[in-house]
């Protein structure tokens, strides 16, 4: 859904610098302030709250927001919704990290492998890459969620699987146009091999769009993570997810929106926040975004 | 221009064979398969069950069933569902119509909205507009569509009653204000983060237009703004707008499939997601190539007007 | 309420009746095609009906594999020999009588059966229909290269002779008694139509069929709905109404709120979901009613695993399940507790089964008894066996899972740890159900075919795949008991013989536990007040099987 952002044309910050940038690096500070906010409260939290997230209260379903200590209500099973919010953070945000993470990994060594060695290798990873990105990512994640077993890892797994390919497209164009500098060249006629002059000539100098790209991702994955789970085939009960919150909120939404407008909200925050971030970091790092 | 048609022509094949096979493998990656769904029929017996596997070819070796279905699809038979026996593109073609319509639909809505709010953003510069807009386009990029749609249906078909909760028209009426009445929310959904697009790019291609030479050559001779804008800005602008709208198809795509999930909308995302439920695989592989062709195509028809108009690019 | 309509005290077919003139709001219309309800219908079929589905129809051949969702539609445009009533009686439809041992229909030593059929019924096209189309159906049904649904019953079936355009005759291999129940939902297709198709699994029938059925194929706008139109050249009663549509809503809120806001006049499967019974009840000209299904919900077990193998394990666990409260609070009262898989209305049906009752501290008393004892870690072990399982069910069910969380709370109170691990249809109801791949499962299951007891497949021995069967016992139940009683039912034709036998096979079932019977299923089904005709029929998968009587009042 956000992917959308990466697929931007070329804005072109120079003409807005000063106070627009002034700006940006405001919204950055605030996203990284409101992540910090949502990882400490999600640590923290459940632990501050009067209640265990898994613990079913017949008695007390579809309280409302605000009854007694239930500040965000209770769900079906009248568990409390504010701790389960905030346990389905951990895992949201867990997930989403280690996606990126991973899809980083992937995608920076597609990147790098394909930029440096050209070629018909070169060629094969790019046109694959072009190949994943040609359909609805959604339809890729759909079909490997239905198929395999909803555990945390695994879809974890299957987000990377389906997001890496931007990161690879940057780092593949940053690279092709790095090998041809000096300093690599003379990397080169030292006789450095080609592993060193990649991992330690090349990437360094590649590292800000990477990590613009990877700031970006977690906002995707969170959003992926939300949908597959949302759907039913993603993080299975009872671990909470913001996305499995969400999952049968839709039944309930004429007699308890709450359970479907509070988890949604976290989401879009989160996601925000780290659109935020990704914004900020770009101008920053002063990455140019000709290829995001 | 042959040699550049050719070059981009073998490429989005390659490109093809690629999507299929991946789709290929992920599909049949699953355990349990198109006949899980038959477990629980009291009357089906085991004996049953793989009598139909061998009516499928579900007993073959993985890569016989890929040629063979790939070889088919070369000579123009996209196959048959497993679900109904119904040829696979009969059944695309009973679905594209609503899908395209609601693209197209939110597809308009986008670039007018987003035009509107980008020039405006543009000519009026850090203005209290131009921030509420950025920010606004940033949300707009980070809420999930399928949250949204809710959130859509609570208020204004369950609080105010003002449009209907889902399908695309009633039975028995089908008039056109009667489409319009049921295509007015979700076409709304789909097209908020497209909004958020094209109301970035407009801002920063009417930014760039204005500091351009021939505007200020067209104000010193006296011309309006706003007829600077529209003949100069605008006109400058279209070009790339092709390649935008081209690149967005995926993702677009995707937004039909969330929300066509959600407004309960009869096209092609709910028959995604139906076949799937189905482990329909020649439907899904069918819909899998259809919307990748979709996409490759949108993308070739970009690039071919931009190379038309731009000869530079056809170059590089 | 639905105590109301089942209590013991009534007996069961006044229950039935009372329960069919409740959701008709008016007498219960009569058996299909018999004179006795020869009443006077309105001359030409007028109105419309909307059926809202949660599910697609797609399949419209009948003979093909296909959902439930599709039999609406099947029992709307095709007749088969026989239909089942709502009293679990089989009557005839183009068949012109049951055959039996008395009537000499079926012979004595059960293996010859010989039917006569109607004379006055044509097909959609005008074309007479005939025992040629019989004896096509069910030679079809058996060709090795067609799509089939179920072939079970039907491959028994040797040297069918058409005597006269009128009669028909063919042999069994072997005695088997639930053919009957399985013929009554064994649609006849027409022959000069499909004998021409090459390949009969892509026919254009199959897109467009031609029955003899009281409602004619109209238009399909896939993905959305499918129009079907009045036969009014339809040999037995009806139809009233011009119109049958089948809409298509996959999303249950909105098919309900369709159904409130009078878009569709009547609810079909999956019905109203129970969270908006209380409403629906409420409704202005609307009439919403409690209708049993077939199907039961249950713990499923496997037997094979270590920690499920001994009884006092089984019934432990069936005692720690608070029904009460997973009925009254998840389900909102809706389905109705029950102790075996046969569906209350059916007369095989054993009312006197042992009544299941939740206490925690009996169920702590048998584990006890019986040696499984509290380890270091809070979980019972029994000579290195920890008393762990998973417990699965389909993904994306939000009250199964709300019902799974609720019994792994209970269960660990009583030492017991259950995991939950959920699947995706497409893979939980494969391998992993099929080979008994699972530990437990939630599950809600049909047993009987049509109203025939017959439940081999489920529960015979030599139905465990994972021993070399052919069925699927699943839970891998073993007991010699129960296998010989089954195979003494298949060979009877007697109800009373047969109640005693599966009433005694409940009882076993129910003492050995191969899985826990949580409720059986009732429907909340509802419909316009204005539409009368409306007879739930528990032996049969849809609430369309009687389309055909359907009216709405003047």
């Amino acid at each position: 859904m956000t992917d959308i952002a990466a697929h931007l044309p070329p804005i072109r910050w120079w003409h807005s610098r000063g106070v627009r940038r002034f700006m940006r690096h405001h919204l950055a500070l605030l996203g990284f302030a409101m992540i910090a906010l949502l990882v400490l409260a999600c640590v923290l939290g459940p632990y501050a709250l009067p209640y265990d997230s898994l613990h079913i209260d017949m008695r007390a379903r579809f309280a409302p927001p605000l009854s007694g200590h239930h500040y965000f209500g209770t769900d079906p099973l009248g568990r409390d919704l504010a701790v389960r919010l905030l346990m389905a953070g951990r895992v949201s945000l867990l997930v989403g990290f280690s996606a990126m993470l991973l899809s980083t990994l992937i995608g920076t060594l597609v990147g790098v492998t394909a930029g440096y060695r050209g070629g018909w290798i070169g060629a094969a990873l790019m046109r694959t890459v072009d190949g994943f990105l040609s359909f609805p990512s959604i339809f890729l994640v759909l079909a490997l969620a239905a198929t395999l077993r909803p555990s945390p890892m695994m879809i974890t797994v299957i987000i990377a699987v389906t997001s890496w390919m931007e990161v690879a497209r940057i780092v593949e164009a940053e690279v092709r146009s790095l090998r041809e500098r000096e300093f690599v060249q003379a990397a080169r006629m030292v006789g450095l091999s080609g592993r060193h002059i990649m991992l330690r000539e090349i990437l360094p100098n590649a590292t800000g769009p990477i990590i613009v790209a990877a700031s970006l991702t977690v906002a995707r994955a969170i959003l992926l993570e939300a949908y597959i789970s949302f759907l039913g085939y993603g993080i299975q009960p009872p671990l909470p997810s913001w996305g499995n919150l969400l999952n049968g909120a839709q039944q309930y939404l004429a007699s308890a929106p709450w359970l479907a407008i509070i988890p949604g909200a976290a989401i879009t925050i989160a996601v925000t926040s780290f659109n935020f971030i990704g914004d900020g970091l770009r101008d920053a790092l002063d990455v140019r975004d000709d290829h995001i | 221009m042959p040699g550049f048609l050719l070059n981009r022509f073998s490429q989005s094949i390659v490109l093809l064979v690629i999507v299929s096979i991946i789709g290929f493998t992920v599909l049949n990656f699953m355990p349990g398969g198109p006949l899980a769904q038959f477990g629980l029929d009291p009357g089906m017996t085991q004996k049953d069950i793989e009598r139909l596997a061998e009516q499928l070819g579900l007993n073959r070796p993985l890569w016989i069933q890929y040629f063979d279905w790939a070889w088919r699809l070369v000579q123009g038979d996209w196959g048959h569902s497993f679900r109904d026996g119904t040829p696979v593109l009969a059944v695309i073609g009973r679905h594209l119509f609503a899908t395209l319509l609601l693209m197209g639909t939110s597809t308009a809505l986008a670039i007018a909205i987003g035009s509107w709010i980008g020039i405006r953003g543009a000519t009026h510069r850090y203005s209290l507009f131009d921030y509420c807009a950025t920010i606004g386009a940033m949300v707009a990029l980070s809420v999930p569509t399928f949250w949204f749609g809710l959130v859509g249906i609570y208020i204004f078909t369950l609080k105010l009653g003002w449009v209907p909760a889902g399908n695309m028209y009633t039975i028995g009426d089908g008039s056109v204000p009667d489409y319009l009445h049921h295509l007015i929310l979700p076409s709304l959904v789909l097209s908020l983060v497209h909004v958020a697009v094209w109301s970035r790019y407009m801002r920063t291609a009417t930014l760039d237009a204005l500091s351009q030479d021939f505007v200020k050559t067209a104000r010193a001779k006296g011309l309006s703004e706003r007829r600077i804008l529209l003949k100069h800005v605008v006109g400058n602008a279209l070009l790339p707008m092709i390649t935008l709208a081209g690149v967005q198809l995926p993702s677009i795509l995707t937004g039909a499939l969330v929300t066509e999930t959600i407004f309960t909308w009869p096209g092609m995302g709910r028959l995604f997601l139906d076949s799937l439920g189905y482990s329909d695989y020649p439907m899904v592989m069918g819909l899998l190539i259809f919307s990748a062709i979709l996409v490759v195509l949108g993308n070739l028809v970009a690039d071919i007007l931009v190379a038309l108009v731009d000869p530079r690019i056809r170059l590089s | 309420m639905t105590e109301a309509y089942f209590d013991s005290s009534y007996s069961r077919r006044n229950a039935l009746r009372l329960m069919v003139a409740g959701a008709a709001g008016l007498a219960a219309p009569g058996l299909l095609g018999t004179p006795a309800f020869a009443q006077k219908a309105p001359a030409k079929p007028s109105g419309r009906i909307v059926v809202g589905l949660g599910q697609e129809p797609t399949v419209f051949n009948p003979l093909m594999v296909h959902i439930e969702v599709d039999d609406g539609v099947h029992f709307s445009v095709f007749d088969a020999l026989f239909r089942i009533d709502p009293k679990g009686e089989i009557q005839p439809n183009l068949a012109v009588e049951v055959p039996n041992q008395k009537n000499g229909g079926i012979s004595e030593d059960g293996l010859k059966w010989h039917l006569r059929l109607r004379d006055d019924v044509r097909w959609h096209d005008g074309k007479p229909f005939t025992a040629e189309d019989v004896k096509f159906t069910l030679e079809l049904i058996t060709n090795p290269d067609f799509r089939s649904w179920r072939t079970a019953g039907h491959a028994l079936v040797r040297d069918i002779t058409v005597i006269s355009p009128t009669e028909i005759s063919w042999r069994m291999e072997q005695v088997f008694a639930p053919y009957l129940s399985f013929l009554t939902e064994t649609f006849i297709v027409p022959k000069h139509i499909l004998e021409k198709e090459a390949n009969p699994n892509n026919a254009a029938f199959n897109q467009a069929p031609v029955g003899t059925g009281a409602f004619k194929w109209g238009q399909r706008v896939a993905g959305d709905h499918l129009e079907l139109v009045a036969n009014s050249e339809y040999f037995g009663e009806g139809p009233h109404i011009e119109k049958l549509i089948f809409k298509y809503i996959p999303d249950l809120t909105v098919l309900y709120t369709q159904f409130k806001s009078g878009d569709v006049d009547l609810m079909g499967q999956p019905y109203i979901t129970a969270d908006h019974y209380e409403e629906a009840k409420a409704l202005a000209n609307r009439v919403v009613t409690l209708v049993p299904k077939a199907s039961f919900e249950s713990f499923y077990l496997n037997l094979e695993r270590p920690q499920f193998r001994e009884l006092a394990v089984r019934e432990a666990l069936y005692a720690a399940i608070d029904k009460e409260s997973i009925i009254q609070g998840l389900y909102y009262g809706v389905p109705t507790p029950t102790e075996t898989f046969m569906p209350r209305q059916a007369i095989y049906y054993n009312p006197n089964l042992p009544a299941h009752a939740y206490n925690l501290d009996r169920a702590r008393q048998i584990l006890d008894q019986a040696g499984w004892m509290p380890g270091r870690d809070g979980i019972r072990a029994k000579s290195g066996v920890r008393l762990s399982f998973a417990s699965s069910t389909t993904s994306g069910d939000p009250l199964r899972e709300q019902v799974q969380q609720f019994l792994q709370q209970t269960f660990s109170q009583l030492g017991v740890e259950m995991k939950i691990s959920n699947l995706p249809a497409a893979v939980m109801w494969g391998e992993f159900w099929q080979q008994s791949q699972f530990d437990s499962v939630i599950v809600g299951s049909t047993y009987l075919i049509g109203a025939d007891p017959d439940v081999t497949n489920r529960l015979h021995s030599r139905s465990i795949r994972t021993k070399g069967g052919r069925g699927s016992n699943n839970a891998q139940y073993s007991n010699l008991e129960v296998d010989a009683l089954l195979d003494q039912g298949v060979r009877s034709f007697d109800p009373d013989a047969r109640r005693t036998i599966y009433r005694r096979v409940q009882e076993l079932v129910r003492r050995d536990l191969p899985f826990l019977p949580l409720y059986q299923i009732n429907a909340v089904q509802g419909n316009k007040k204005g539409i009368s005709g409306v007879a739930p029929n528990v032996n049969t998968r849809t609430e369309s099987w009687n389309a055909l009587a359907w009216s709405w009042a003047s």
